[in-house]
């Protein structure tokens, strides 16, 4: 049946697990029985407990094994179709493999007796399955198998019970373990002498890593011979050396790239390029394709870059200039011409002539390159000859306006200074004013105090001189009065000349004060 | 094995062992099965043959689904065969097929099984997962 295959593979699987619980007898004593003889034609004991020792003890699956010669059909298990591995025998004489009897049985329902998988007879589980008839066993035994490494390239082929012998004594290619008691990767016996295998080398034809063991059968740089030359070559420089050296490898004129199409052997074709103008002229043309195919790239980088700059200026400019791309909005950037522009009225000292100076000078700066902006909008009639040029030039011309707009910037500053020192200056003389004025008028209130005093001293009598001059020296003091001062003087001093008829007699005294004080004043002014 | 077919029944295809597809034919002259070739379908769970393979028949065009009191009109085969406690691990699709057409072979009824319309409008079960009542020991 062709299903065999997956068959092999449930059954190898369960392999692993299952542990030989009954009947290990038929296939695993039959070689060990075998091998004491066979020891015999060793020449070394000690070599065979050596190996035995190293060697990985895997049993051998017998389903794996490939057969001489096609199985009787009595001989095949009917549950795995293989010739039987282990065969038992229930009691009605079927015969199948251990193993699969023993999961036919697993998968019938627990609680139900056992049935025998061909007939449906009952099973008693205590005293089955039985052995097989040695005959059997030993029709099963002569069975001619090839060894289980012959793709490894084992040529052995004999009795099927002697498999699992020649696998662990004597196979070549088999695994074993390493001969390095450090190393625990497995070695194909035939290279154990050599010793432990496993490090990495670098090849070094071909540059790779690998183990070393694999050197031999993985490196493809062993020696090999040129096909054209017949010189042994290490097949890594096969190529590099049809290419390049192999006399007699067939190859093109090197003018073949302007259309030479001689092609010969390599000696003939280097009598031919002496002559061949076109092999004289090939290097110069492949170098010009050369500098042509970079010039290319260049320009495509290029391309690319400028596409690039370009959308980013544009990016720019719909931000600096929203109002452009819709005609219908007004220009966000005052009009000089336009008096009632609103930037004049929100101007921080409006009334100052001055600021309108940077204010008029931004504009007929920045206008030029609105148009530029609005022109290169306009695809059809680009006014450069190329977009390398037109950037280049909006370039400039915006480096420009930025200057221009950092001139105006600094005029600005300085006149706001000198407007705001202007104001200042006035500001400072107003307060000259207004301290002259207040200090007349501290004077003043001096001269009408002093007056008054004067006026009580001499009601109460005892007149006294000093406070009369103090209030001379007070009237002295406002010497810096201005001619308001002195208005309210004259006025303070009718006051006082009114307060002192009021009071009756000694007036006499006050005119004369007065008449001096305004004496004073007038000689002052 | 396949080299040496029972007559009547035809491997169509076997690419993978998880489904095939083969031919069976009835070979005497049952007037219900003449000259008509039915299509069956494998499936093979992983752990086949411990396990029993999914049966099927399958229609086109040019293979109806044959008329037997124990196959539904969706070609679902009521056989306990290929039922868990029918099945056997030494069974395989040769003598599924055989088991087959001499299921057919011995009918002579044009029917389908009781209920054969509810089951084949109502069924989203896989066949491995129906639970077959297995009454009639005549076939």
């Amino acid at each position: 049946m062709s299903s065999i295959p997956s068959r092999r593979l449930s059954r190898a699987s369960s392999r692993a697990e299952s542990t030989f619980s009954f009947h290990s007898l038929p296939a695993s004593t039959a070689p060990l029985a075998l091998s004491s003889p066979a020891v015999t034609h060793r020449s070394e004991p000690s070599d065979f407990v050596r190996r035995s020792n190293r060697h990985k003890k895997i049993p051998v699956d017998v389903r794996t094994l490939e057969y001489l010669e096609p199985c009787d059909s009595n001989l095949v298990c009917l549950i795995c179709h293989c010739p039987f591995d282990k065969a038992v025998r229930l009691a009605c004489d079927h015969v199948f493999c251990n193993d699969c009897v023993d999961q036919a049985f697993a998968a019938q329902e627990g609680s139900a007796p056992k049935t025998c998988p061909t007939c449906r007879n009952r099973v008693d589980l205590n005293r089955e399955p039985l052995p097989v008839p040695r005959i059997l066993m030993s029709m099963l035994d002569e069975l001619r198998v090839k060894c289980p490494n012959h793709k490894a390239g084992c040529t052995w082929a004999d009795k099927r019970s002697d498999a699992q012998d020649h696998v662990e004594l004597y196979c070549d290619h088999a695994q074993v373990e390493c001969a390095s008691p450090d190393c625990r990767l497995g070695v194909l016996q035939k290279d154990f002498h050599k010793g432990c295998l496993h490090y990495t080398v670098s090849c070094e034809h071909c540059h790779t890593s690998m183990m070393k063991k694999d050197l031999e059968q993985i490196c493809p740089n062993r020696m090999t011979i040129c096909t054209s030359c017949f010189i042994e070559i290490l097949r890594h420089d096969l190529p590099s050396h049809l290419k390049e050296e192999c006399p007699k490898a067939t190859i093109m004129c090197p003018g073949s790239v302007c259309g030479c199409s001689f092609a010969h052997e390599r000696t003939v074709v280097v009598a031919h390029v002496t002559t061949c103008p076109m092999a004289t002229m090939a290097p110069f043309f492949q170098a010009q394709k050369a500098r042509l195919d970079e010039q290319e790239s260049q320009q495509k980088l290029l391309q690319r870059k400028v596409d690039i700059l370009e959308g980013g200026l544009s990016n720019i400019q719909n931000m600096l200039y929203p109002a452009n791309t819709n005609p219908n909005e007004p220009c966000p950037v005052p009009n000089p011409l336009d008096p009632n522009t609103i930037d004049y009225a929100s101007g921080p000292l409006p009334g100052t002539p001055d600021f309108r100076l940077p204010a008029a000078a931004f504009p007929p700066a920045s206008q030029p390159t609105v148009d530029q902006a609005t022109a290169a909008g306009q695809p059809p009639q680009p006014p450069f000859d190329s977009s390398t040029h037109h950037l280049l030039s909006l370039h400039e011309s915006l480096r420009d306006e930025v200057s221009r707009i950092a001139n105006a910037l600094t005029d600005l500053e300085g006149r706001t200074n000198m407007m705001i020192i202007n104001e200042n200056q006035r500001v400072k003389d107003e307060m000259l004013h207004t301290n002259a004025a207040i200090n007349s008028m501290r004077m003043q209130l001096h001269w009408l105090t002093s007056a008054r005093l004067q006026a009580q001293n001499r009601t109460t009598g005892g007149g006294g001189p000093g406070s009369s001059s103090a209030a001379g020296g007070s009237g002295s003091s406002g010497s810096g009065a201005s001619r308001a001062g002195g208005n309210g003087g004259g006025s303070g001093s009718a006051g006082a000349g009114a307060g002192g008829s009021g009071l009756g007699g000694g007036v006499t005294l006050h005119p004369i004060r007065r008449l001096s004080d305004s004496n004073r004043q007038d000689t002052k002014l | 094995m396949h080299d040496h077919l029972p007559p009547g029944v035809e491997l169509v295809k076997a690419d993978e062992f998880t489904e095939w597809l083969m031919d069976i034919k009835v070979l005497d002259d049952n007037p219900l099965y003449r000259n008509e070739v039915y299509r069956l379908k494998f499936r093979f769970p992983n752990s086949y043959p411990i396990e029993a393979p999914e049966v099927v028949f399958v229609k086109d065009d040019t293979h109806p689904i044959p008329w037997h009191p124990h196959i539904y009109s969706n070609g679902i085969i009521c056989l306990d065969l290929l039922d868990r406690q029918g099945w056997s691990p030494v069974h395989n699709v040769e003598s599924v097929c055989v088991s087959l057409q001499s299921m057919l072979t011995g009918n002579t009824k044009k029917e389908r099984p009781p209920g054969d319309e509810n089951f084949v409008k109502y069924n989203t079960q896989r066949p491995r997962d129906i639970n077959f009542l297995f009454h009639d020991n005549s076939v």
